[in-house]
């Protein structure tokens, strides 16, 4: 099978598993014991803004006859199909569920960029750091701080580093003598909260986001970040020690030359299911993360969609995420088959 | 093992020829169960009573109609008195037999302590003979193992053997077995290891009362638990704040300090707390191993189209972010009557184990293909064995190790799972402790003096998952030493990322 093949393969599967996940969203949302109208409106509701309600999202016909299951998961895929999935009734009352994701979308885009980014730029560094010197201390402390950083829940380290920068003028004070206020550090902006993306051309306005950006994208990178170190690490060391660069010493190539060419290259293989296997942690904790930062992202809208009860909401933006992880898996598939060439379109 | 000898004498048989070893030590083990009889009763009625519950409530759900409350009246009812007479047993290392709240009169001296210890020592001592009790325990079981070995096992060698000498000499497994044991021994031991009983410290503060020497008045006084809780909470700013390893003014004393509203002992509440993670978890690894090596099993046997719509299923559950699809299913049930049970904690040790299992299944898939390529499988097939049989036999074992350690590994991320959801405050129902709710009280008071309400059970759950993984790492390369597979096992490793 051809490269090409195997990618449109692979294009062609995942359609049905993002379709029979959207069942499986769709029964716990429809045929689940909520019903998504009492959920959304609460206790106290309104008979005819439920029964508009309900009318809108395909649960009865106008005239109060309800309309079979079946049905409703033909419309229910045909919305997701046509990125049609309906209005928020609960956090943005009448505003399209489209319009609300894509508006929150950059804010979360930005968010996943920069932990990708300090993931990669710190963990990848420091695994090869340790694997070049392996059994030293600063490979032992690398692995055991991977180890321990890989072990952190995000939430809480996302609490103690949000507080520390909160009251990092009085902390400082206190401990070194000196007041270094973290909200003052270069350009003025604040812990908690969602700045502009405006104008990321201004100089300012664009260090004045990576700087807001920077701690959650520390703690929502670190995760990853320990895994890569942990990768990184044994990759180099296997390859260090495999009979390739065993013949490139005894040519009398040079350590740097055999470090960068072959080394590196190769041990960069192992990374790549990782580097991936990201995009779940960023989605998964971002839905923490935001919380705890209050960034008006899609995390913190998913998470409000699900605790207010806004099903509709909440079934597009688990659409939304499920295409973009398997856009993300297909991507993945499509990389390794081009750093190694080896790895065989063969295998099922 | 029985089977290794059976053309050689029978256990049975080999254990009347030579008794006294076998004696001796299920004599020592008597003992050493008989001392905390208590204890180990009120544990076993406890999980029975959570058994019973579920079943209660799945009864009531099927048939519905009153009956169903009268029987479950009935079975509570049994399930109490037997509490009752737990706690009529005698148990060693008991809060009653080693006291640790009272109250220092001026003169320096402690009255209703263990003899007259001051508090700090009194907990001390418990929690430490607890910890001794369970580690010389096991060290008598293992005892026992190695005298099966000497004594009773007809093979002199077995692939076992060099599994356990592997995992002798691995000191990191060594650590995380260790710290596994502590997580363990606190939730098996809650009620004897936390400072003050969870029903007093938690549920029913208003019913009970501390006994402390009074300053101004200059005499002993009583105070109802929620009063003094109350007046002890840790708020940060102000003046109440009993940070950890202190006294409150009414002479309790609190390893972890206090908890704000309504003040709680850390301690006691964390203690309990491991009991509800371990319960969860391990129920969800639970049933996403039976899921996964089930799966397993059947694909690997009759590949084809079975293969494909386990992938296919297990696929689609992998394409959602699992923290966000146990979301929507809290959400969903909050009200539903699943949710009723264990404080919500059957629904999400389910949801956790549907989520977590093709996860799982991803990883023995490849060893499962591989035995069911054996010959011996082979050959179990044209003797005409039923494939049930045969998976059962023949490919489980094999399957066995490896399940165990990805289930290990898992745990840990199932425990961050709980706490994420808590934290959110999606998960656990209050007032049932939950270690994520721990750090959510906390979160305003981080730089606070009161900063041990968030940060100790974050700390906690650090080293409780780095413990799983660790072991899950030992076990890996006890059972099988040339698999260096770090990248293989990273993806079942437990990670904070909360996914």
């Amino acid at each position: 099978m051809s490269r090409w093949q195997y990618f449109f393969r692979r294009l062609v599967l995942s359609v049905p598993v993002v379709f029979f996940a959207m069942s499986l969203v769709f029964l716990v949302i429809r045929a689940g014991p909520r019903d998504p109208v009492a959920a959304a409106l609460g206790q106290n509701q309104n008979p005819e803004i439920a029964h508009r309600m309900r009318v809108q999202l395909g649960i009865i016909n106008p005239d109060g006859t309800p309309v079979p299951l079946w049905e409703q998961y033909i419309d229910f895929m045909a919305g997701l199909v046509t990125f049609s999935f309906g209005q928020t009734w609960v956090i943005n009352r009448g505003a399209a569920v489209l319009d609300l994701i894509i508006a929150r979308a950059p804010i979360t885009i930005w968010l996943g960029f920069w932990s990708v980014l300090i993931a990669l730029l710190i963990g990848i560094p420091l695994g090869f750091y340790a694997g070049l010197r392996p059994n030293t201390f600063p490979d032992y402390f690398a692995s055991f701080g991977g180890i321990v950083w890989r072990a952190m829940p995000n939430f809480w380290l996302a609490i103690i580093l949000s507080s520390v920068l909160v009251s990092s003028e009085g902390l400082t004070e206190d401990l070194i003598g000196v007041p270094l206020s973290w909200s003052n550090f270069l350009v003025e902006t604040d812990v908690i909260g969602t700045a502009s993306l405006a104008n990321l051309g201004d100089p300012t306005a664009l260090i004045a986001a990576t700087k807001w950006i920077l701690p959650p994208a520390i703690v929502l990178g670190s995760a990853s970040m320990g895994n890569e170190m942990r990768i990184g690490r044994t990759a180099v060391l296997e390859t260090i020690n495999s009979d390739y660069v065993e013949t490139a010493r005894a040519k009398g190539l040079g350590r740097r030359m055999i470090v960068w060419k072959h080394v590196f290259r190769n041990a960069l293989i192992p990374l790549v299911p990782v580097i991936s296997s990201e995009a779940f942690v960023l989605i998964g904790g971002s839905v923490l993360v935001e919380t705890v930062f209050a960034i008006n992202g899609l995390g913190k809208l998913t998470f409000d969609a699900v605790k207010q009860g806004d099903l509709a909401l909440a079934g597009g933006l688990l659409f939304v995420f499920a295409i973009f992880l398997q856009v993300v898996n297909i991507l993945q598939d499509l990389l390794y088959t081009l750093i190694d060439p080896r790895i065989g379109y063969d295998q099922s | 093992m029985s089977e290794t000898a059976t053309t050689e004498l029978p256990f049975r048989e080999r254990l009347r020829e030579n008794p006294r070893p076998a004696l001796l030590w299920v004599g020592v083990l008597g003992v050493l169960l008989a001392l905390e009889i208590g204890a180990i009763t009120s544990v076993a009625i406890t999980v029975m009573s959570g058994l019973a519950g579920a079943v209660a409530s799945a009864v009531a759900m099927v048939v519905g109609g009153p009956v169903v409350p009268s029987i479950g009246g009935a079975i509570d009812g049994a399930l109490t008195s037997a509490a009752h007479v737990a706690d009529g047993l005698p148990t060693l290392l008991s809060r009653d037999v080693i006291p640790n709240q009272g109250y220092q009169t001026p003169d320096g001296t402690w009255h209703g302590t263990f003899l007259g210890l001051e508090p700090k020592y009194a907990w001390l001592l418990r929690v430490v003979m607890v910890y001794a009790y369970m580690f010389a325990l096991l060290w008598w079981c293992w005892r026992g193992y190695r005298l099966y070995v000497r004594h009773y096992r007809f093979a002199d060698w077995t692939p076992r053997d060099d599994m356990v000498d592997r995992l002798r000499t691995h000191r990191w497994g060594q650590f995380g077995f260790v710290v596994v044991l502590l997580f363990v021994g606190m939730a098996l031991f809650a009620p004897t290891v936390s400072p003050t009983p969870a029903d007093q410290n938690i549920y029913h503060t208003s019913q009970y009362e501390v006994q402390y020497y009074d300053a101004d008045s200059e005499s002993v006084e009583t105070i109802a638990v929620l009063d003094a809780n109350l007046d002890t909470a840790s708020r940060g700013a102000g003046t109440t704040n009993i940070g950890p390893w202190q006294y409150d003014q009414y002479d309790r004393f609190h390893p972890f300090g206090t908890m704000p509203n309504p003040g709680q002992d850390l301690f006691t509440f964390m203690a309990y707390g491991a009991r509800i993670s371990l319960a969860i978890g391990l129920i969800a690894i639970g049933v996403s191993v039976v899921l996964a090596g089930g799966f397993a099993m059947l694909t690997a046997y009759y590949k084809g189209l079975v293969d494909l719509s386990v992938v296919f299923v297990s696929d689609s559950i992998q394409s959602l972010p699992g923290i966000l699809l146990l979301l929507l299913v809290v959400a969903v049930f909050q009200s539903h009557w699943l949710w009723e049970i264990y404080n919500g904690g059957l629904l999400l040790a389910l949801a956790f184990g549907v989520v977590y299992w093709p996860g799982l299944w991803r990883a023995v898939r490849g060893p499962a293909l591989q035995v069911a390529e054996q010959e011996w499988v082979d050959a179990a097939k044209s003797y005409g064995q039923r494939s049930m049989t045969t998976m059962r036999k023949h490919m489980l074992p094999y399957l066995l190790s490896y399940l165990l350690i990805y289930g290990s590994m898992s745990l840990g991320g199932v425990i961050i799972g709980i706490a994420g959801l808590s934290f959110l405050g999606l998960g656990i129902d209050p007032p049932t402790p939950e270690w994520g709710r721990a750090i959510d009280t906390g979160q305003d008071y981080v730089t606070t003096p009161a900063w041990h309400i968030s940060l100790l059970p974050g700390i906690l759950i650090v080293i409780v998952v780095t413990g799983f993984n660790a072991l899950g790492d030992g076990i890996r390369d006890a059972m099988d030493p040339e698999s260096e597979g770090e990248d293989a096992s990273a993806g079942a490793t437990a990670t904070g990322g909360g996914a």
